[in-house]
């Protein structure tokens, strides 16, 4: 029952977006309104299907109806229900779903934003990219990876998830966000397509597209940190980014989209980088679309890579058909597409754009030939290998010390040209702060030239962005005679995009700081402890009280219970323990946390307790780790502000200050 | 939004200079970032060999890092003082591995069973492979990671 109405739902999703590939492809040639009208609705039949697809899929799970062979390998009787319900998103098949709601969710988002323009041949254009998309991932449910396969004879139980699906809540949330980040980029994807078929790659897509973009981008962040968070609280070796191609998987996209979100600003008010950003946005959804097939296709060695499936070759080949239509579609624009500015100054706010996106590019080239270079290595030598984390952690760090210089110094920059004194007013005071700031993390003694440069450079950001609020908000409570809370606000409401842009910002040097001190004084012991005997570690002193074990159906866990003190003030007692699932060989480890604003203490149980009750325990202190999620916190905020509707509507000749709620018909060839 | 710098006929020259400039000195950053990421990467990258492969190229190898698959040999896991000493094997050849630190708790059973392991480190001044890391692949654990005949561990 439940797998005839998932097929059906898989069944009519093809249909509805071979419908409206067709209908909306023969409105375009024919020049119908009534067919472009009419094609724009196939995208609620997707949606409606998608949402029957995932209905289907969680009342099965939620009946632990294991006919669904998908639903016995990730599910079980005794799986508790909130990883019940994670279980559509633990493995391939049900992934799929959740992307193709997700995709189905933004198409109908724009259809009904664009329900106005439907006849606009850009905007048809931009829904025909989308329904193919929609189309490709609704055929690889119904053709390889169909999630609603059926057992027979039906077991009585279910493998249950894997062990490290099912151990710590973040798994509920950390992939939907990933997923609306990544499906998210095919929004901009299909109007940038849509802008080199209709010829109209002037500034008109990228304002239609901006919040969109935007939105996708804030998820992926987000997603990406809790990523880290998930990694840091459930696989027990202290760290929260291994450059694992999964994560690399992810922060591909996310360079390229961050360097198309600053890109497009250029664009907008100067009309340069034109071919870059419609480059920039391809490469985007094609690195969603590599990730996907670098992780779930098992080409790559991965401790994500909790599938093989036969799905490579379509990936590849979808991957490729993107590849192809892209650039081929920019080749044969090419000679349209010449931008009418050009960069007057090395010393402009626009020539910091050009920077931020060349080492942004520079990064995803770094990030993307250290994960493939394993692939092509074992093509080309016939051997194996893998790339070490400091291969990523030496070429990745200048460039991002190159970034953190260009935040520090590019919103204070005017457009066109800066004349000295400018610079001076803008720049002086940060600059000092930052100097000095370095010039007191050396004599401190930080660890090494980068430490310092990291702090001195995030210390000069942090003093811009305050001058550049300060600034505004002074403006604006002498312009209306308010106090600074109300001015502040009063800055933020006139120009969101500008102060949410800030906002971001702070976030992002939170985390650079955070990235710094955790990697450089961080240590790892190991310790072993028998029974009410103490030992004093990095500071802590820990006493092993003793253990206790749990037993439920899901799994049995043995927690070690140890008593910290710090300079004779007791901290509690923290439990890091090891469970183990029914059915599974290897055992789970759960580290134990005490976080703090300045440094956490990390304990993992390293081996259960032996018969002599004694235990290994890893100890970890890890400095200002708690700094990433509240950094990531404020990316998201600063998202949220930049996405407000602006008070000054009209001024659309400051893209800075522009608002692009109102959908408006620009003409593409705007020189 | 934008309108055309106009040129004066003069400062063609010099621009043209300016930007052939430009294009050398990028070309030359160009050329002196990929040597750099040749370099940086090639220092980086560890090898995954089996223990017949491994025990072949020690001599090359030298004290370089890589990654040694195999199979522990049952019953032959001892403590020492930092770690374990054991044996792993490929079907083939056989080698020593000393690692510091405690081993995973899959070890528990391999009095018993051959548990497939991959350990990160290097060849050591004596006889025995020194490892720090040892990477158990957690995979999709209903099919534990093949051996194959020659005891490799299928590439995923």
């Amino acid at each position: 029952m439940k797998a005839f109405v998932g097929v059906f739902a898989l069944a009519l999703g093809t249909v509805s977006s071979v419908f409206g590939v067709i209908v909306l492809g023969l409105g375009l040639k024919k020049r119908d309104e009534r067919m472009l009208e009419l094609g724009r609705r196939f995208v609620f039949g997707v949606l409606a299907a998608a949402v029957l697809a995932f209905l289907a899929m969680e009342w099965a799970l939620l009946s632990h109806d294991f006919s669904l062979e998908y639903v016995y390998e990730n599910n079980a009787r005794a799986t508790p229900l909130l990883y019940t319900i994670a279980g559509l998103w633990a493995n391939l098949e049900g992934s799929i779903i959740l992307w193709a709601l997700v995709l189905a969710g933004y198409l109908a988002f724009a259809a009904r934003r664009f329900r106005d323009r439907s006849t606009d041949p850009l905007v048809a254009w931009a829904t025909l990219v989308g329904l193919a998309v929609a189309l490709f991932f609704f055929a690889l449910m119904l053709g390889p990876a169909n999630p609603f396969k059926t057992l027979s004879p039906t077991p009585s139980d279910g493998l249950g998830p894997n062990p490290l699906l099912q151990n710590h809540p973040l798994m509920a949330i950390h992939p939907p966000m990933l997923y609306l980040g990544y499906v998210g980029f095919t929004l901009p994807f299909s109007f940038a397509i849509a802008a080199l078929a209709t010829g109209r790659f002037g500034e008109g897509w990228l304002a239609d597209i901006r919040r969109a973009t935007l939105i996708a981008w804030g998820f992926l962040t987000v997603g990406i940190i809790l990523g880290g968070w998930w990694s840091y609280e459930v696989l027990g070796w202290g760290g929260y980014w291994a450059w694992d191609p999964v994560e690399n998987a992810s922060l591909l996209p996310w360079l390229t989209g961050t360097a198309f979100i600053h890109s497009v600003i250029v664009q907008e008010r100067r009309g340069m980088l034109r071919v870059w950003n419609l480059s920039l946005v391809i490469a985007t959804f094609s690195l969603t679309i590599l990730g996907t097939f670098l992780t779930r296709s098992g080409v790559l060695d991965s401790v994500h890579s909790f599938t093989e499936s036969p799905i490579g070759p379509w990936l590849l080949s979808f991957l490729a058909v993107v590849a192809a239509v892209g650039i081929g579609l920019i080749a044969w624009r090419g000679d349209r597409l010449r931008a009418p500015g050009r960069i007057d100054s090395p010393v402009s706010r626009e020539s910091a754009f050009l920077g931020n996106n060349l080492i942004f590019a520079a990064l995803a080239f770094v990030v993307l030939l250290g994960t493939v270079y394993p692939l092509l290595a074992e093509a080309l030598q016939g051997r194996q290998l893998s790339v070490g984390e400091p291969y990523f952690n030496r070429m990745t760090t200048p460039l991002g010390l190159v970034l953190l210089f260009l935040m520090a110094v590019a919103p204070a920059l005017p457009w066109r040209a800066a004349s000295g004194e400018v610079l001076q007013r803008r720049l002086l005071v940060p600059a000092w702060i930052g100097g000095l700031t370095m010039v007191v993390a050396l004599l401190l003694g930080t660890n090494g030239i980068t430490d310092s440069v990291t702090f001195g450079l995030a210390a000069f950001a942090l003093a811009g962005i305050a001058r550049q609020m300060v600034v505004g908000a002074r403006a604006q409570g002498r312009a209306n005679g308010v106090a600074w809370p109300a001015a502040t606000l009063r800055a933020i409401r006139s120009n969101p995009r500008l102060y949410g842009g800030l906002i971001v910002h702070t976030g992002i040097v939170l985390i650079a700081i955070a990235l710094v001190a955790s990697s450089s004084y961080s240590t790892r012991r190991e310790v072993r402890l028998t029974r009410d005997n103490t030992v004093n570690v990095s500071g802590y002193s820990l006493t092993y009280l003793g253990s206790r074990i749990t037993d439920t159906k899901q799994k049995v866990t043995v927690h070690a219970r140890i008593r910290v003190e710090r300079d004779g003030d007791a901290l509690g007692v923290l439990t890091p323990a090891i469970s183990s699932f029914p059915g599974r060989t290897s055992g789970i480890g759960t580290p134990a946390v005490k976080t703090g604003i300045v440094r956490d203490l990390y304990l993992t149980l390293v081996s259960s307790p032996t018969e002599r009750e004694r235990v290994t325990v890893g100890v970890q202190v890890n400095s200002m780790i708690v700094w990433l999620w509240i950094g990531g916190g404020v990316v998201a905020l600063g998202t949220l502000v930049a996405l407000m509707p602006s008070l000054r509507r009209r001024s659309q000749r400051d893209p800075l200050g522009a608002d692009d709620a109102e959908p408006r018909v620009l003409e593409g060839a705007s020189a | 939004m934008t309108e055309p710098t106009p040129e004066s006929s003069q400062s063609t020259g010099l621009v043209r200079r300016r930007r052939a400039l430009v294009a050398i000195s990028c070309c030359a950053a160009a050329i002196v970032a990929i040597i750099v990421l040749g370099v940086v990467l090639s220092e980086n990258v560890l090898y995954f060999q089996t223990v017949s492969e491994a025990v072949r190229d020690r001599s090359e190898q030298g004290t370089d890092r890589l990654r040694l698959a195999g199979e522990v040999v049952p019953g032959s896991v001892t403590e020492t003082a930092r770690g374990v000493r054991f044996e792993v094997t490929d079907g083939k050849t056989t080698a020593e591995v000393v690692h510091r630190g405690d081993p995973p708790d899959l070890f528990e059973d391999a009095a018993t069973k051959e548990i497939p392991v991959v350990c990160e480190g290097h060849w050591g001044s004596g006889e025995a492979f020194a490892s720090d890391r040892i990477l158990i692949r957690h995979g999709n654990e209903y099919k534990p990671p093949k051996v194959d005949q020659d005891g490799a561990e299928e590439p995923k």
